[in-house]
């Protein structure tokens, strides 16, 4: 059952069009995250969501009432904004409670919701603060609060976590998805870092230049993306240009060298791409598997990984090892063969 | 640290001294001459009788009264007019700013007196005839102070607009619900307290200290009253002069004070 639908939003600033048709059903309690470069519109999408941009064309509906032209402040919608917004004059208590405030609820009321606020973003002795006497962490926790305390029909997170350093953010993430499956609060989450997508969501919106290029579950989009550009940015992948040779088998040619693809529709013809990400490579030959040929080009070192390119027919393929102590890592220059399952490859 | 120190201390030559000297004599030599001929209306004494006399001149209690009713006026329009014109061009309308700009600038583009002449053919005449009652008179010339002080109003909202992030406060504001006259008097405004009480207080120390407008339109303002007393006695308008001197500087002063205390309420925008 769709709780807030977007039907053919379409914005538009002075003739370029930053979200185009763009239609989407969220259900209730359902974490969705718009994932994308900048300038992909994601933004935009929200923004209209809030209410802070009016679409050019579509509708915009929650639990069947329509919200595209409703002013913001009368949407019931929590917002977590990149910068925190946070008003500095006011104190962490303060700042959570306004919104109840101008709702015209009396302080008996404000005061428990306030403390149970900050119960939950675990600041509870930190209720006189001022935001600018916070981490960047803790403010971000804090705007969480402050937009939870309302509660709102819907949470909408504009890159809430591109502000601080790695480990807050990852620290964050969890908070961020603790809370909202312990509140069921209905959330869309704006980033452009595809971890944060794939550990949060339920499901993932990929959008590219204003348009919906796949919509599912984390795991389809990572293991079935549907588009070259859902291919490249989401995670690592190899693109190969190659030779249909069967198209009714699915069988290709790298240079000299014949693929089995596990994964194939209606071959119009050429050129076809494989797709196949680093990590479903192995060093070595395999019966029944598909085995390439070529020189190890240049050697990563990630920490857990070690990432090897190798040039097959001219054409880079990384491979992703996990590091042990014991692993031999092979020379630049060196023949290497590599190895990886029919159904580990798509064509595209 | 030491070698910094060090550093400053070698880098240091006569001319070094010999210009912030220059600078500070230029500037406190007359200040000085003005406050010690001041003091001498007793003949041969260092007294305070000049600035005895004026403080006990009626017409010196009503002009100062005078003005600085219409400078706190002028302040409380300056401010609801200012901090929400400016606030809704950063909202809004972003292009219309370097038109402020040049707009702000005026006041010190056109002489004082063209502007004043311009008030007085304009408005002494239907449709809007200001200038048959006090009352009246003093709406126009409480306009003209506006106008006058613009630049330094305009230009203290400014900065402290620039200071905080007023999209992301204002959207903040609406998301929990807020209409734009929460938003303004409950986020915008005390957020931009200090930036306020520096440009009403220069404001008001340019209220006090105008005199074309007040002379021209004939009104009691503190201004004319300084020429006034300057033209026919020789001690008092020294006093009033150092007394003027005085109530600037308390301004300023109370600017820098209240500047000290905004550091912990400044908004950390993590950007």
């Amino acid at each position: 059952m769709s709780y807030l639908e977007l039907s053919h939003v379409r914005k538009s600033f002075a003739g370029a069009t930053a979200v185009e048709d763009f239609n989407l059903s969220i259900a209730q309690g359902e974490f969705i995250s718009f994932l994308g470069p900048s300038g992909c519109g994601k933004t935009t999408t929200l923004r209209m969501v809030a209410g802070f941009e009016l679409p050019t064309a579509g509708q915009i509906t929650l639990n069947g009432k329509d919200l595209t032209f409703l002013p913001p402040n009368k949407r019931n919608v929590g917002m977590v904004f990149q910068s925190y917004a946070l008003f500095p004059n006011m104190t962490v208590a303060e700042n959570i409670g306004y919104g109840l405030k101008v709702a015209g609820k009396s302080k008996t009321e404000i005061k428990p919701r306030v403390d149970e606020m900050l119960g939950l973003i675990h600041l509870e002795k930190f209720g006189t603060r001022y935001p600018g006497q916070l981490s960047g962490g803790q403010q971000q926790r804090v705007a969480l609060a402050r937009a939870l305390a309302i509660r709102p029909h819907v949470l909408l997170l504009d890159e809430p976590l591109s502000a601080l350093d790695a480990k807050i953010r990852v620290e964050l993430r969890h908070e961020i998805r603790r809370i909202q499956q312990q509140l069921g609060i209905t959330t869309i989450y704006v980033t452009h870092d595809q971890e944060e997508a794939l550990s949060l969501s339920d499901r993932i919106v990929v959008m590219s230049q204003g348009k919906m290029e796949q919509v599912g579950t984390p795991a389809q989009i990572y293991n079935f993306p549907e588009t070259e550009f859902v291919a490249q940015f989401v995670g690592q992948i190899n693109l190969l240009p190659v030779e249909v040779v069967n198209p009714a088998q699915g069988v290709v040619k790298l240079g000299q060298q014949l693929i089995q693809a596990g994964q194939f529709g209606h071959l119009n013809g050429n050129p076809v791409r494989l797709a196949v990400r680093p990590e479903e490579l192995n060093p070595g030959f395999k019966e029944g598997a598909n085995n390439l040929n070529g020189k190890v080009d240049t050697i990563t070192y990630l920490g857990a990984i070690v990432r090897i390119r190798i040039a097959i027919e001219g054409h880079p393929v990384s491979l992703d090892i996990f590091n042990e102590r014991k692993l031999k890592i092979p020379t630049i220059g060196d023949p290497y063969q590599v190895t990886f399952p029919v159904d580990a490859c798509w064509l595209l | 640290m030491r070698t910094k120190q060090s550093n400053f201390w070698a880098r240091l030559n006569f001319w070094s001294f010999f210009w912030p000297l220059l600078a500070m004599l230029y500037f406190f030599l007359p200040m000085y001459g003005t406050l010690d001929f001041s003091l001498r209306m007793k003949k041969g004494v260092i007294s305070l009788l000049a600035y005895q006399t004026v403080l006990a001149d009626p017409k010196f209690l009503e002009s100062f009264r005078y003005s600085a009713i219409m400078g706190v006026i002028t302040v409380v329009i300056s401010v609801l007019l200012f901090v929400p014109t400016v606030y809704w061009v950063y909202l809004r309308l972003p292009q219309a700013r370097p038109v402020m700009e040049i707009i702000s600038i005026l006041p010190f583009i056109i002489p004082v007196i063209v502007y004043v002449f311009g008030l007085i053919r304009t408005f002494s005449g239907p449709p809007f005839q200001l200038t048959l009652t006090p009352f009246k008179t003093d709406i126009l010339i409480t306009a003209g102070y506006i106008i006058l002080s613009m630049p330094f109003m305009f230009r203290a909202i400014d900065v402290g607009m620039r200071a905080i992030d007023v999209r992301s406060l204002t959207e903040a504001g609406q998301s929990l619900g807020a209409n734009w006259v929460q938003i303004l008097f409950n986020i915008i405004f005390p957020n931009l307290r200090i930036a306020i009480l520096s440009g009403a207080l220069i404001c008001f120390a340019t209220v006090i200290g105008e005199l074309i407008l007040g002379d021209f339109l004939v009104r009691p303002a503190l201004g004319p009253y300084m020429v006034l007393v300057g033209r026919d006695r020789a001690y008092e308008p020294a006093a009033l002069a150092i007394i003027s001197y005085a109530l600037t500087w308390a301004c300023l002063g109370l600017i820098q004070f209240f500047s000290r205390g905004g550091n912990t309420q400044q908004q950390l925008t993590g950007r």
